[in-house]
């Protein structure tokens, strides 16, 4: 093997989102290596490496399967511990969706800050990066004491918004008042107006009442959010933006989660159309749901794996989205 | 009634966690443990832990609706929140420890995996024998008992299936349209299972047989399987557990991977009392370690109560190179005697099934299987069932509740209860627990 071969990119790929995998592969020219991941009769998780990562610089792509996601987490630590113990150079965990992310602060008394309980277990497996998209809080970095890479969907949102809309007609709207750094950085970059959605919120997955701050009228109102789970917030928020006199609604979420009865909340609602990333595994909900449009990031992660092997700065994909 | 201590539990074994709340003399924690519809684990622990000592019962198996690594993670986030509650100290208690068995995959000579194919028809129709065999043309069904009358063959025409659908449990034509079949999928990665729609497959056929087969390491390579045990010890360590009690591990060793103590109490008390309570004229009976490795727990019990020992040793034969239906061979006599099989794990009971087959053979008049964790995954109940054990003794470190609905009188299960309760009392009050180890 001559010496240039030594050391270059073995993308893994766990099972939960082998397309995004694909899709990163190609873009960066190379095959998805050879691993297979199982699971015995017992539930225990089987992982084996099908071809050599001594000395490698190994990425491992893992996002989160939306109902089932202890079950990749764990699979992620499993595999990043193999790579470790087979001598792998460098470890990368690429994680779109990091999983947890929400459970960030102890809120309550004896409530788990899982997200940094993720953060311990990655780094205790053997990760030594990480590559992640659109954090819920930027702040889970601090968790971890290896590189975080916090990826944006921005970039990708700002060229989806100019390709689609005129910016003098849009108002970017933030759901909550947590998310409305993300939508004025957006509405900066447009230079459009920008309005706010403040909600209460009783319980978990349940929403309160909404009242809209700002103007929305004969627009078109553009919901900003990093996730979107089960969609109430987005859903009433739009109903609450209509009522105000939006033209249209539409949303832009980096990762869609659309867990329990999203789907049919969405075709329900006065959304538009909700256009999100795909770093979460969407299945068969596009299909159900004629409403859903997906931007597709992989470029984006791809050029950040390729940054990272060649030890370039990646702060350049803060601001633009390959194409 | 013990103060300054709590007991905490997951979702794997609420019966387990009552027992021994009750023999503690005090309530369980409060605690909320749910998932959230995106499928991350929610917990709450609504009484205080600040300074207490903590304790969280969670056995490493599937079920009550959840995974096995649903259970793990479970435990890790419980053990984070009381550690950031302020707890005094947290203790894991895991009577069945998850991943504790090394993978072991048959290897042929030349490193390449044999795998084998999940029989894909006839799901619920099992003879005690029903070891898929490896798909290959001209394989015959039961490979394993060379000298041996095919007692498949025979089976099938008795009512032991339901009636429907093939007899038997590996039909030939399966593993010839394997091997035609050009549609094997070359993809390595395939989606993750549905939550809750594991089909029934034995562990070492997996459940998407056809990248399983497709898999091919690359040329040159002997593939590499993740080893977990390290790397979940390190996962509890890192969550915070302080201490770990756990019980009859798979290999002693996996104590050495923790940084913490490890308690790793003993089932043998337990199944010891069993024999002697309910075997009659256990003296003249032979207990059996059904392979190798596990022969060294078998003599400890053998020799603890004055029993005759013998062994099953799989002989794997330059031409058979299959290993779960390799030729088996007692080394003992067994004739006209009770047999009292001893093993500390039983996942999907092929092991054991096969060595009462044998012992059939070789003349046994009744066999006993004692266990210390009955995983019985996959097809393993209905496999029992079917087989030449006439009892099966298992203790509860995992739920058994299914089990014994399913097997019946068949099934003898011991509370280990009583163990654990007394083993977190002494950890508590720092009294020594080596009384545990040996007590009968």
């Amino acid at each position: 093997m001559s010496a240039e071969m030594a050391n270059e990119i073995k993308l893994i790929s766990g099972r939960s989102h082998p397309e995004l995998s694909e899709k990163v592969a190609k873009r960066l020219g190379i095959e998805v290596a050879r691993t297979i991941s199982l699971n015995y009769s017992n539930q225990e998780t089987s992982f084996t490496v099908g071809e050599s990562v001594r000395d490698e610089d190994v990425f491992i792509v893992q996002s989160t399967i939306t109902g089932d996601v202890n079950e990749g987490l764990m699979e992620l630590l499993i595999m990043i511990s193999a790579c470790r113990t087979a001598s792998a150079r460098r470890i990368t965990a690429v994680i779109p969706n990091f999983p947890y992310a929400r459970q960030d602060k102890k809120d309550k008394s004896r409530a788990p800050i899982s997200a940094r309980l993720v953060a311990n277990m990655l780094q205790t497996a053997g990760a030594n990066h990480i590559v992640t998209v659109d954090l819920h809080a930027s702040q889970i970095q601090g968790f971890f004491s290896v590189p975080v890479d916090n990826l944006y969907a921005e970039p990708s949102f700002l060229r989806y918004i100019r390709e689609n809309f005129m910016a003098e007609d849009c108002v970017i709207v933030s759901p909550d008042a947590g998310g409305a750094k993300r939508a004025t950085s957006i509405a900066d970059h447009l230079n459009t107006a920008f309005a706010l959605i403040h909600k209460e919120r009783p319980r978990p997955n349940v929403v309160g009442r909404m009242v809209l701050v700002g103007s929305v009228e004969d627009k078109v109102a553009i919901l900003v959010d990093d996730m979107a789970d089960t969609c109430g917030t987005l859903v009433k928020a739009a109903a609450v933006l209509k009522e105000n006199g939006a033209k249209s609604v539409l949303a832009l979420v980096t990762h869609g989660i659309l867990s329990g009865n999203a789907i049919e909340t969405l075709n329900g609602s006065v959304l538009s159309a909700l256009v999100v990333t795909n770093t979460v595994p969407l299945g068969d909900k596009v299909q159900r749901c004629p409403k859903l449009r997906v931007i597709d990031i992989s470029p984006t992660i791809a050029e950040a794996i390729r940054r990272t092997h060649n030890g370039e700065s990646v702060s350049y994909l803060f601001n633009h989205a390959p194409v | 009634m013990v103060r300054n201590i709590v007991v905490l539990g997951g979702n794997s074994h609420p019966a387990l966690l009552d027992s021994v709340c009750n023999i503690l003399g005090m309530p369980a924690c409060n605690r909320i443990l749910t998932k959230f519809s995106s499928g991350e684990s929610r917990c709450e622990i609504q009484d205080s832990v600040r300074g207490k000592d903590v304790y969280i019962i969670q056995t490493g198996s599937g079920g009550n609706g959840s995974k096995l690594n649903d259970h793990f993670m479970d435990l890790c986030i419980m053990i984070s929140a009381c550690k950031t509650g302020s707890a005094r100290r947290v203790t894991a208690v895991l009577p069945c420890f998850p991943y504790s068995r090394q993978p072991d995959l048959p290897y042929k000579k030349s490193g390449a995996p044999l795998f084998k194919a999940g029989s894909e028809s006839g799901k619920k129709d099992y003879t005690f024998d029903s070891v898929p065999a490896t798909p290959a043309p001209g394989v015959p069904r039961s490979a394993g008992f060379v000298n041996g009358t095919d007692i498949t063959n025979r089976l099938n025409k008795t009512s032991l299936t339901n009636g429907t659908g093939s007899m038997s449990p590996v039909k030939q034509t399966n593993g010839e349209n394997y091997f035609n079949g050009n549609g094997i999928s070359q993809s390595v990665a395939s989606p993750m299972p549905v939550p809750g729609n594991h089909g029934s497959y034995t562990t070492h056929d997996y459940e998407n047989v056809s990248h399983v087969v497709a898999f091919q390491a690359k040329p040159g390579y002997k593939q590499w399987v993740a080893q977990a045990g390290t790397l979940v010890a390190n996962l509890l360590t890192c969550a915070g557990a302080d201490h770990v009690i756990t019980m009859d591990l798979h290999d002693p060793q996996v104590q050495g991977f923790f940084d913490v103590p490890v308690d790793n109490l003993y089932g043998r008390p337990l199944l010891k009392r069993y024999i002697q309570s309910h075997i009659p004229n256990y003296k003249d009976a032979v207990i059996i370690s059904p392979d190798a490795g596990g022969a060294k727990r078998a003599t400890a019990i053998a020799d603890g109560m004055g029993i005759e020992f013998a062994l099953i040793h799989k002989v794997i034969s330059l031409f058979i190179t299959d290993r779960q239906n390799a030729s088996m061979m007692l080394v003992g006599n067994v004739a006209d005697r009770v047999c009292i099989l001893i093993d500390d794990l039983a996942d999907t009971g092929n092991t054991i099934t096969r060595a009462a087959k044998l012992l059939k053979k070789e003349g046994a008049t009744k066999i006993y299987a004692l266990l210390t964790h009955g995983v019985f995954s996959g097809d393993a109940i209905n496999r029992i069932k079917a087989s030449a054990i006439d009892k099966l003794v298992v203790t509860n470190s995992v739920p058994q509740g299914e089990h014994k609905a399913l097997l019946g009188p068949k099934l003898d299960v011991l509370d280990i209860a009583p163990i654990f309760g007394e083993a977190i009392r002494r950890v508590h009050h720092g009294e020594s627990i080596s009384v545990l180890f040996n007590y009968d």
